[in-house]
This record gives C-alpha cells, sequence and structure tokens, in this order.
C-alpha cells in the first residue's frame, strides 16, 4: 500500500461506517452496495464496523418473547404445519364440548390427526407445565386409562447439547423420570404401569439434564418449568 | 447458551431449509433481538412485530448469511438493528410518535456473558471514550435510535453539513483507535 492509496481507504472506511449506521441516502447506499458486491476490501471495511458497532448491543437486556411471535412466525413461514395450540384447543373443546363434537371437528380437519403423534380426545387430566417467565411451556394431556402422557412444547427446547427431562412429583415422594422429552414439540410418553394411578393430584416437572438424561435417576440440573395436573 | 458454533451451523442448517435448527436458532437468539429491537423502537408491541419480521428476513436471507463475512451473532444483530431502524423511520414519516428525545435509552446491563464479546465492548468504549462526548454520543444515536443526519443535525443544534463532517470524522478517528 503506497501512501497515495491512503485518503482512498480513509474514505472507503468513512463510507462503510456511514452504511453501517444508516446514514447514507437512499442512493449512496445503492451505490454502496453495488461496490460492495465487487470490492472484496470494502467488504471488509463493513464487516469490521457491523462487528464493532453490534458491541453497542452487549448491554442491552435479553427480553424473552411471548409464544404466540413464534406461532405466528411458523404459521406465516411453513402454513403447512398446523400443530401450535391444538392441544390447548382440545382441552378447551373438552371441557365445554361433548367428545362426540369433538370427533366431529376431528373428522372435518383431517389434516389434524394424519401426521405426528394425536393428542387424546377429551382427557381426564391436563398439566401447564411452564417457566415463571414464560420461556417453556408444554402443555399435558394425561390418559389413566391408557396410561398415556400426550405432550405438547409450546415455547422454549433444550439448550444445544442438553435435554429436557420430564418428572412426576406425587405428594412428599421424590420425583420419578418420565423420560426425556423427545425432539419434536409434541410426543407421547408412557406413564410406566406403577405410577399410572399416581399422576392425578401429582405435579410435573422438567430439568435440565446432559444429553440422554439424567446420569443418577434424580434431577441434576435446574428445575426450568413445573406444572400442577388437574382434572380437565 | 448456544456457542457461536451452534449459531453458525443452525444458520446454515436453515439455510438448507431445516426447520428445526431455524427454530433452535429462534430459541437461542430470539431474546437478544427481541431486546435489540425494544431498545430501538421502545414500543414492546412493535417489538414484537418487528421481530417476527427480523426472522422471516433470517429465513429467506440464511443462504447469503456469510457473504459479507460477519460473524453469526453481528449478522442476526445488524439484520435486528436494521429492521427495527426501518421501522422507526417508517414511524417517524407517519408521525405517530412521541419525539426522538422523549425516548428512554436502556441502562439494564444484561447477563452477556461472552468473554470475546465484553472485550469487542471494551475496546469500542475505550475508543469511543477518545472522542468528545457529543461527538461519541452521535455515534451512538445513529446506531441504537437510528437517527439520521438531520435528525444528529437538530440535536447538536449544527447545520446538516456540519454534523456531517463532524460524523465522517469520528468515524476515521474511531476506525484508527479500533486498528490500533
Amino acid at each position: 500500500m503506497s501512501d497515495r492509496d491512503q485518503p482512498k481507504k480513509d474514505e472507503d472506511h468513512i463510507l462503510a461506517g456511514e452504511y453501517a449506521l444508516g446514514l447514507l441516502s437512499a442512493e449512496e447506499a445503492g451505490a454502496f452496495e453495488a461496490r460492495l458486491g465487487r470490492d472484496p476490501d470494502l467488504r471488509a471495511a463493513y464487516a469490521q464496523w457491523a462487528e464493532d458497532f453490534a458491541a453497542m448491543t452487549d448491554d442491552i437486556t435479553p427480553q424473552v418473547p411471548p409464544a404466540h411471535v413464534w406461532q405466528r412466525l411458523e404459521a406465516g413461514l411453513f402454513p403447512d404445519t398446523r400443530r401450535t395450540g391444538r392441544l390447548r384447543r382440545l382441552a378447551l373443546w373438552g371441557g365445554g364440548l361433548a367428545a362426540a363434537a369433538v370427533l366431529v371437528l376431528l373428522v372435518f380437519l383431517p389434516d389434524l390427526v394424519g401426521r405426528g403423534p394425536v393428542p387424546p380426545v377429551d382427557p381426564p387430566y391436563v398439566a401447564q407445565i411452564s417457566a415463571e417467565d414464560g420461556s417453556l411451556v408444554v402443555q399435558a394431556a394425561y390418559d389413566d386409562a391408557t396410561g398415556t402422557l400426550f405432550v405438547d412444547r409450546e415455547a422454549g427446547g433444550a439448550a444445544p447439547g442438553r435435554a429436557l427431562e420430564l418428572w412426576l412429583i406425587a405428594g412428599e415422594d421424590a420425583p420419578v423420570s418420565l423420560g426425556v422429552m423427545p425432539q419434536d414439540t409434541q410426543a407421547v410418553l408412557a406413564v410406566p404401569g406403577g405410577l399410572r394411578g399416581r399422576v392425578a393430584g401429582a405435579v410435573l416437572a422438567i430439568s435440565d439434564e446432559p444429553e440422554g438424561g439424567s446420569p443418577t435417576g434424580a434431577p441434576t440440573g435446574e428445575v426450568l418449568a413445573t406444572g400442577a395436573v388437574r382434572d380437565s | 447458551m448456544a456457542t457461536r458454533d451452534d449459531i453458525e451451523r443452525y444458520i446454515l442448517r436453515a439455510a438448507q431449509g431445516d426447520r428445526a435448527a431455524f427454530k433452535s436458532l429462534y430459541d437461542a437468539t430470539s431474546a437478544k433481538l427481541l431486546g435489540v429491537a425494544l431498545r430501538v423502537l421502545n414500543d414492546r408491541a412493535e417489538a414484537e412485530d418487528v421481530l417476527q419480521d427480523i426472522y422471516v428476513k433470517v429465513w429467506h436471507n440464511a443462504a447469503r448469511y456469510n457473504v459479507n463475512g460477519l460473524s453469526p451473532m453481528t449478522w442476526l444483530i445488524t439484520i435486528a438493528r436494521n429492521s427495527a431502524v426501518d421501522r422507526l423511520r417508517k414511524r417517524h414519516r407517519s408521525g405517530t410518535t412521541e419525539a426522538l428525545d422523549e425516548r428512554i435509552a436502556d441502562g439494564g446491563a444484561g447477563p452477556e456473558a461472552q468473554a470475546a464479546a465484553a472485550s469487542e465492548r471494551r475496546r469500542l468504549d475505550a475508543c469511543m471514550a477518545e472522542l468528545t462526548v457529543d461527538r461519541a454520543e452521535a455515534v451512538r444515536r445513529a446506531y441504537l435510535d437510528g437517527e439520521t443526519y438531520a435528525d444528529l443535525a437538530a440535536r447538536f443544534e449544527v447545520p446538516l453539513n456540519t454534523m456531517r463532517t463532524w460524523l465522517r470524522r469520528s468515524l476515521l478517528k474511531l476506525r484508527e483507535c479500533l486498528s490500533r
């Protein structure tokens, strides 16, 4: 690099900074972007500013978005997936409508039952297992006749390299694992025979565990969410 | 907490249409990006609305992620900041908001624990401190509040061209300092 080039380099750094701050007019920004496509040095100058300025956001407090933001986003981007809130709707219907009416709805909405685990119709017991800040929300429906526990993870998920494990806490007893929550947002878990009668009135809890679940048989990580099982 | 590599992997997988990876990306980064949008817009409902736009852009542009050589979080933060600023400017054009200086600055310190990010922040702070208070403030307001040259000229009560000259000089000083 010769000294002769320095003013031009300085000007490019300034221009890239103005662009990164959004200070250029639409016309100037357009011209800058056109150059960006063919000038690697200019791209590097812009990338430097973007990295440096992004540091200004470091002390901004993160804000967990409510579940409906993801639901709308998903509905907009992937209209073929219709799963969110299904369980909640069913629970509402189960409470207010005859099971027959629910069956009619299911018949007329065949895409609801075509794939994946099927939520129980009119489940006797339901629970909302949720974190205080709403960062993890799992709807659960339990059928004591079959011992099946249907779970629908509406918000949140396991941290990368970690797993969510579901626990049954009946009365004063120590938590008993009901298994690791699958990757899929909806799943059916089988409750072992000896525990089937103990789910009603118990508390369901979800803890953060190593991949594959707690190595000790008792929760080892933070309890992320809890919810009481109640009559539907 | 997702690492830089995790986030990069989610973006690259989302670029190939992997919806589960996109959900993981959303889970790992949406709180940060909502924080950024809220800082710019200072309106929770509007920030949530913009957050949706942000991730629509992320999904559609994931394949172009490394075109400019930005780190994964910077790429996401830049999309979030720019989307929020666009919304803010639209709002100003339609004249439905309070005066700029009535917006509250967010002083809360988040639990951002990444050592690398912290050191970049310290480097930026140190270089901003080499500018006069007004000039550093102008750079911050341009980035975090989306203020234009016209906004800044009005705020600091100087002619637009003077404001522009000031800010361009500040950028050059900053770049020299940051490159040291």
